[in-house]
């Protein structure tokens, strides 16, 4: 593997805030998640380009050897205390963990430059009061880290209803239940990023970070040229008369417009948010860090295979593709 | 003229979104229509970006020796009669325009015009010059009017929900290529690849770097753009988009009350988190509720948080400078 990331330590970068502080309140957790930082990951993409990827660790299994992409999910239920614990090695310099869409105290907030870059290890209290989908990522030298793939899904379940059968699983409570659920992640990589330091930029200077000169297009973590079509960690395979939920992810920074196959998605939540109105749409063009929970009930068996364009900040022009099928039986 | 110049005129403008500055153009409630009256100096002059190159801009002026980019924002009442005299102080040929309501024309080089509209529907306006399009707009002769519909303080339109405050955030991205061929008359040929991202035409000073906190040159500080409230301080964000590219809008701490979307009135509410602002002037309003963050444990009323665009490169300056870019704060007090 490759190990970009590396070069010089956090004295010689700019504009981070090292720390890690007690976490204030703390209190015995409901549910509890055990982060650590990788910086040599990597993808193979479908034309056997190997691309450096970052990431989080989940340090409650095989202490953290895996080098997962996208990170590991964090799922926990509505109403929980929830501790995120981030652990960062003196040589992984700073990151931090930003739970997207989640609202706590600016202490748990994961913003580096209103509280800390984490050196060390603290501890994120949080308490999630709205079920739907979010994510997590890194917000130390943001533009770049979260390129490079610091980033995983964050899923807020409901409290299960008491008058449901037991296993029922909904989108939100008194929302839509569902049999199959997929996370798509929709992101574009800029591989000419991928070699960059930790702290690329941060003290000025050119790094090219304000030009993102996209090449590959993946659905969490999977090739979207040809291998997310099949792979399943993406693509669906589901039955006829299933509830299919797809937590959409616009994980990356360009527009995107999914199309969803001639497949109408109802679309029930956004942002971790219900919509007062489910909305039929048979594709969303979504822009930088929004979700959508998509509800699907086919009414015939068939291959559907959704498209992911990419598209360009300035002309709308399409980047780049990624696609994904789902296979009703 | 240097930035801090500028801004200085710049935050004559309007002053913490309560009350524009000019004494003529005001928020507040009237029983009856009024006829308003304001001038625009067309100027140009040079603005410093955070990583100190100079870049040539031209904005609707406050004044003949100042240079304001965006120009003031404007509040109006629905009713009013609305009188501009723009003032072309530069040598080329400017207009005033807001799309669906007025256009002046070409004003030529050295000579002014008077346009005259009356204000009828409620909502958020960009005014902008549409000679040369996009390249005027885009060196900085745009900013925002806002009609409050008649005789209401606290709505965006006529059964809307309610605010206290009320903020323009009106977005520009410079490639200074293009704003320096301009500079000597020649209009761009290469793509549009912006270095610089502001908001309220000010980038973003994080902490330790010169400026942080000045708010003549910080955006996290400029009270145009950071919102402050106690629990309950509802703010109605009136956001328009100058650049050419489509930017994620982001907040912390709470999702917001989206209402309009490019003018239309959204059917239904939603919170969001991120809102879609669409490049070529694309608008959005809506209101950050200022409610506890609903997350925090153990529960929290006050704090400080940002906002910033999510497509990433707007976070930087000159291709580098993360923190350097489209950000501003929201500060729970």
């Amino acid at each position: 593997m490759s190990s970009g990331g590396m070069c010089g330590g956090v004295a010689n970068a700019c504009y981070v805030y090292p720390g890690a502080p007690a976490t204030p309140g703390i209190v015995t957790p409901d549910i509890s998640f055990s982060r650590g930082i990788y910086m040599d990951g990597s993808i193979t993409m479908d034309d056997g380009k190997v691309i450096t990827i970052w990431g989080f660790t989940d340090l409650a299994v095989n202490n953290g050897m895996a080098r997962p992409f996208p990170s590991p999910t964090i799922r926990v239920t509505e109403g929980q205390i929830v501790h995120t614990s981030l652990a960062v090695p003196g040589d992984m310099w700073v990151h931090t963990i930003h739970h997207h869409g989640i609202e706590p105290a600016w202490q748990n907030d994961g913003v580096g430059h209103i509280s800390w870059d984490v050196q060390g290890t603290y501890i994120y209290q949080w308490r999630p009061q709205h079920a739907g989908t979010y994510f997590y990522h890194c917000h130390t030298n943001t533009v770049l880290h979260a390129e490079m793939g610091m980033y995983g899904a964050l899923i807020v379940d409901p409290v299960p209803d008491p008058n449901d059968p037991p296993g029922t699983k909904r989108v939100f409570a008194g929302g839509p239940a569902y049999d199959v659920e997929a996370v798509w992640a929709c992101d574009e990589i800029a591989s000419s990023w991928h070699t960059l330091c930790w702290d690329a930029g941060t003290c000025g200077g050119d790094a090219g970070l304000n030009r993102l000169e996209a090449d590959y297009f993946i659905i969490t973590g999977v090739d979207g040229a040809k291998s997310a079509l099949t792979d399943p960690r993406v693509a669906v395979n589901m039955s006829l008369g299933q509830t299919l939920l797809v937590r959409y992810i616009a994980a990356g920074y360009y527009p995107q417009r999914i199309t969803f196959g001639g497949l109408t998605a109802t679309v029930v939540a956004s942002d971790g948010r219900p919509l007062p109105n489910p909305v039929s749409m048979t594709s969303i063009h979504a822009v930088a860090a929004e979700r959508y929970d998509c509800i699907f009930t086919p009414t015939a068996t068939g291959v559907y295979d959704v498209t992911v364009e990419f598209l360009d900040w300035v002309t709308g022009n399409t980047l780049g593709t990624a696609r994904t099928r789902i296979t009703v039986s | 003229m240097e930035r801090r110049k500028f801004l200085k005129i710049g935050s004559a403008g309007i002053a913490g979104a309560l009350v524009a500055g000019s004494g003529l153009i005001t928020w507040s409630k009237r029983a009856h229509a009024a006829t308003i009256n304001k001038t625009f100096y067309i100027t140009d002059g040079t603005l410093v970006q955070p990583d100190g190159v100079g870049v040539y801009f031209r904005g609707f002026s406050d004044a003949a020796n100042g240079l304001n980019v965006p120009g003031a924002a404007l509040i109006v009442q629905q009713g009013d009669t609305v009188n501009i005299t723009v003032v072309n102080t530069l040598s080329t040929t400017h207009s005033f325009v807001i799309d669906g309501v007025v256009d002046s024309g070409p004003i030529a080089g050295g000579t002014q015009a008077v346009v005259s509209f009356s204000a009828e529907t409620p909502g958020t306006y960009a005014y902008y010059d549409s000679q040369n399009p996009p390249y005027n707009r885009l060196l900085g002769l745009h900013g925002g009017l806002a009609v409050m519909p008649s005789g209401s303080t606290n709505t965006l339109y006529a059964g809307s929900p309610t605010f206290v405050k009320q903020y323009f955030w009106v977005f520009n991205d410079i490639d200074p290529v293009w704003h320096n061929a301009l500079a000597g008359g020649a209009n761009p040929t290469t793509p549009f690849f912006p270095r610089y991202f502001t908001i309220n035409g000010l980038s973003s000073r994080p902490p330790g770097a010169p400026g942080n906190g000045d708010p003549s040159v910080d955006a996290n500080a400029d009270p145009r753009s950071l919102l402050v409230g106690s629990i309950g301080d509802r703010s109605l964000v009136r956001m328009i988009n100058m650049s050419l590219c489509t930017h994620s809008m982001h907040v912390h701490a709470n999702h917001m009350e989206w209402l309009t979307l490019n003018g239309a009135i959204r059917s239904d509410i939603w919170k969001k988190d991120i809102l879609p602002l669409y490049g070529n002037m694309g608008r959005v309003d809506a209101i950050y509720p200022f409610e506890a963050p609903p997350d925090a444990y153990p529960p929290v009323t006050t704090g400080n948080y940002p906002m910033h665009l999510h497509d990433e490169m707007t976070q930087t300056a000159g291709g580098g400078l993360y923190l350097f870019g489209t950000m501003t704060e929201i500060h729970f007090v």
